[in-house]
């Protein structure tokens, strides 16, 4: 695969979908026949080390899913390179300091 | 019966307007383009389209007819609202009235390499197929190249420089699937790029009005199959 080739979006876009599915649908199940009776188990669960993981993978996973849909609409509508540019360069900080700040806040409960 | 046809001279108009026609039909104008040659013999001979066959085969006179790609000489009068809106094809340049500029497309058509790339000797006769290979070809090698589809695609209206495609894709699909062609690796090799491809976002206009109920939408998806089963 290349670097900048056109299937690299469309691979991540794709596998994000499927991390974002099942979380959801685990979530959704969870919720449906066991759920969290307070906020303290809440937090529990996600203390753990396999509920932060898995918080942290969709996570992720809805970062690199929004990555792919906002350069999608920027490539499609967004023709002059200066204006493009920037509005790609400011979404990906905003994205990048998303991740950091969500692995901040479950790396601080986990610890 | 009523049209309402999309004008414009470059010669004499800076913009585009629109003209009403009300136009006595014969019992034997039964499709668009016989109401088009009709306004045209007794109504305005200033009004410009393109026909040739006249029986969906060559693919010229493909416009937008009330908000629809379609082939003029296909589509019936009969269950068309009035007033009947005809419109170049969209996101085109108008060289004049309906009469569209179909070099880009082309461009695309020929980026493609639209003909069977093989390095093996001249057989006497021939390439064979067998009936299964040949039967993979179905489906792809029955466009006309009216550009229906490229002029109904979003994508294509927004890149229409970059992007090749529904008509460019389904023809590309149609060389790397043929058995005779040896240059699969190459033409994969040369859609995978952010634009010429994957602009495409699967919004399936392109199969909703091919006028020989084709399916570029389909044939994308393969080309982005078999990319991603030879890369990995």
């Amino acid at each position: 695969m290349r670097l900048f080739s056109g299937q690299r979006a469309f691979v991540v876009q794709r596998l994000s979908a499927l991390v974002l599915l099942a979380f959801l649908g685990g979530g959704a199940l969870r919720l449906a026949f066991g759920p969290p009776a307070s906020l303290d188990q809440w937090q529990g669960w996600v203390a753990q080390p396999l509920g932060a993981a898995a918080v942290l993978l969709f996570a992720l996973a809805v970062l690199a899913h929004a990555w792919v849909g906002i350069r999608d609409v920027v490539l499609d509508y967004i023709h002059p390179l200066p204006l493009r540019l920037t509005i790609l360069g400011l979404s990906a900080i905003g994205l990048a300091l998303l991740a950091a700040w969500t692995t901040l806040v479950l790396v601080s409960h986990a610890l | 019966m009523r049209f309402r046809i999309y004008r414009l001279d470059p010669e004499t108009q800076a913009r585009p307007s629109w003209r009403e026609y009300d136009v006595r039909l014969e019992a034997t104008d039964r499709k668009v383009l016989d109401a088009l040659e009709r306004i045209r013999t007794t109504l305005d001979d200033s009004l410009a389209y393109r026909r040739s066959c006249r029986e969906g085969v060559c693919g010229s006179d493909a416009m937008n007819i009330n908000g629809r790609n379609a082939l003029a000489c296909i589509t019936p009068l009969e269950g068309l609202s009035e007033p009947i809106t005809l419109a170049p094809l969209p996101g085109f340049p108008v060289i004049r009235d309906l009469i569209v500029d179909m070099t880009q497309f082309f461009a695309h058509y020929h980026e493609i390499r639209p003909y069977l790339i093989t390095d093996e000797p001249p057989p006497e006769r021939e390439r064979l197929q067998t009936p299964e290979e040949r039967a993979k070809l179905d489906g792809l090698y029955e466009c006309i190249l009216c550009a229906c589809c490229s002029g109904f695609c979003p994508s294509y209206w927004w890149n229409p420089d970059k992007f090749i495609g529904p008509a460019g894709l389904l023809q590309a699909e149609r060389f790397i699937v043929d058995s005779r062609d040896r240059a699969t690796a190459e033409r994969l090799a040369f859609l995978d790029d952010v634009y010429k491809l994957y602009r495409c976002r699967t919004i399936m206009n392109c199969t909703e009005v091919c006028p020989k109920g084709l399916s570029p939408s389909r044939a994308i998806e393969h080309i982005k199959l078999q990319q991603l089963r030879r890369s990995t």
